[in-house]
């Protein structure tokens, strides 16, 4: 009688539990954008670059990449633990192909209260770059990058634990910038 | 009749029954040896020994013949490979695939660019892709399966690009963030929603 009071005690603490570990999946999930609605613009495209990796494709490209390969072995770091990368590049011969509706399409997506817009660079010659971060608790769960310029437009939606301290570590090497994140200051050389 | 005499020939005998036993004692039991007639031909015992003589001749003949094929194409292999990371030769085709290079300071400047990866269609009875790729990829990937490396090898490249694209737009954001007045800077951080 005793441990089936015990028993009934326990299961709202279940519950709770259930209920957080599926709240902080659909969170990961939740950092994914829908990217299809951008297809119909590679019909005007010169270029187009789509690269759709699910959590699959991230294992076994995970796998695929050397450890003894210096390079290599830091994009292995980063990509641990991602559930996805997803990028639509478009680039055009005249400016103009795409519309303010179609980049309102993404956009829209990462205004949601889980999005934080870290960066914002608007340039009417330029053109426009956002960067958005989705953060569970005090950790990233997504990343999304949003270049609009006259000719190109390109998002990139990183999902997973992006770790910021191992993608600075990138600098130099993949051009990586420093967003002034970092907990410890860098000298530069 | 006297039935003692039929019994154990006791008695006083019958002469009916004996004349039939002199009428019959012609054909009764003569032990002599078993003759076999000349013109009966048994038959030898059958052997097995050639059959099996043959069927081994057959086999190692056989194993000859796959040696000397697998040895056959153990050489030509080599000119294959060479053929494979080679330009375009008459007969193959062009499939295009993500740059699978490391990016450097020199090639993050640039577009993603593509490489072209020929696709040998001589060994027609493998998916060419799988076998081009598998022969240049396979020290590396000793993990997978066949059928997953093809896979991890354009996973790869596919992630390369990727994150060399994420990087070359973080650098943009960066860029363009110091041209920036610090004021500008500041404003632009903020959470949406």
């Amino acid at each position: 009688m005793k441990s089936l009071s015990k028993r009934k005690s326990r299961l709202p603490l279940v519950a709770l539990l259930l209920i957080f570990a599926a709240t902080l999946t659909a969170k990961a999930q939740g950092a994914r954008i829908q990217l299809s609605n951008l297809d119909h613009l590679a019909a005007r495209a010169s270029e187009t670059v789509d690269v759709n990796i699910d959590e699959r494709l991230v294992q076994i490209a995970w796998r695929a990449l050397s450890s003894n390969d210096v390079d290599e072995a830091k994009v292995k770091k980063i990509v641990s633990g991602l559930k996805g990368i997803y990028v639509k590049s478009f680039e055009f011969e005249n400016p103009g192909e795409f519309t303010p509706a179609d980049v309102e399409l993404v956009r829209s997506q990462l205004r949601g209260p889980a999005w934080s817009r870290l960066v914002n660079v608007t340039s009417k010659k330029d053109g426009s770059v956002e960067v958005y971060m989705m953060l569970v608790g005090d950790q990233i769960s997504g990343l999304a990058v949003l270049s609009v310029e006259d000719k190109e437009l390109t998002v990139v939606n990183i999902i997973g634990p992006v770790d910021l301290e191992k993608l600075s570590k990138l600098e130099g090497q993949f051009g990586v910038p420093e967003l002034g994140i970092e907990s410890k200051p860098k000298t530069k050389n | 009749m006297n039935e003692e005499y039929l019994w154990d020939k006791s008695g006083k005998p019958d002469p009916q029954v004996q004349q039939l036993e002199e009428i019959l004692g012609a054909l009764r039991y003569q032990p002599r040896p078993l003759e076999i007639p000349r013109e009966l031909v048994v038959a030898r015992r059958r052997s097995y020994i050639p059959i099996l003589m043959i069927a081994a001749t057959v086999a190692l003949a056989l194993l000859a013949a796959g040696l000397w094929l697998r040895m056959q194409s153990q050489k030509t292999s080599p000119s294959s490979v060479v053929e494979t990371k080679s330009t375009v030769a008459p007969g193959g085709i062009r499939e295009d695939v993500p740059t699978p290079v490391v990016a450097n300071d020199e090639t993050l400047n640039q577009r993603p660019k593509k490489v072209s990866v020929r696709i040998n269609h001589r060994n027609s009875s493998r998916n060419p892709l799988t076998a081009s790729v598998s022969r240049v990829k396979k020290p590396r990937e000793a993990g997978l399966k066949p059928n997953e490396r093809q896979e991890a090898v354009i996973a790869k490249e596919q992630l390369m690009m990727a994150l060399r694209l994420a990087s070359e737009k973080l650098n943009l954001a960066q860029r363009r963030t110091q041209l920036s007045s610090p004021a500008n800077l500041i404003r632009n951080q903020h959470k949406v929603g």
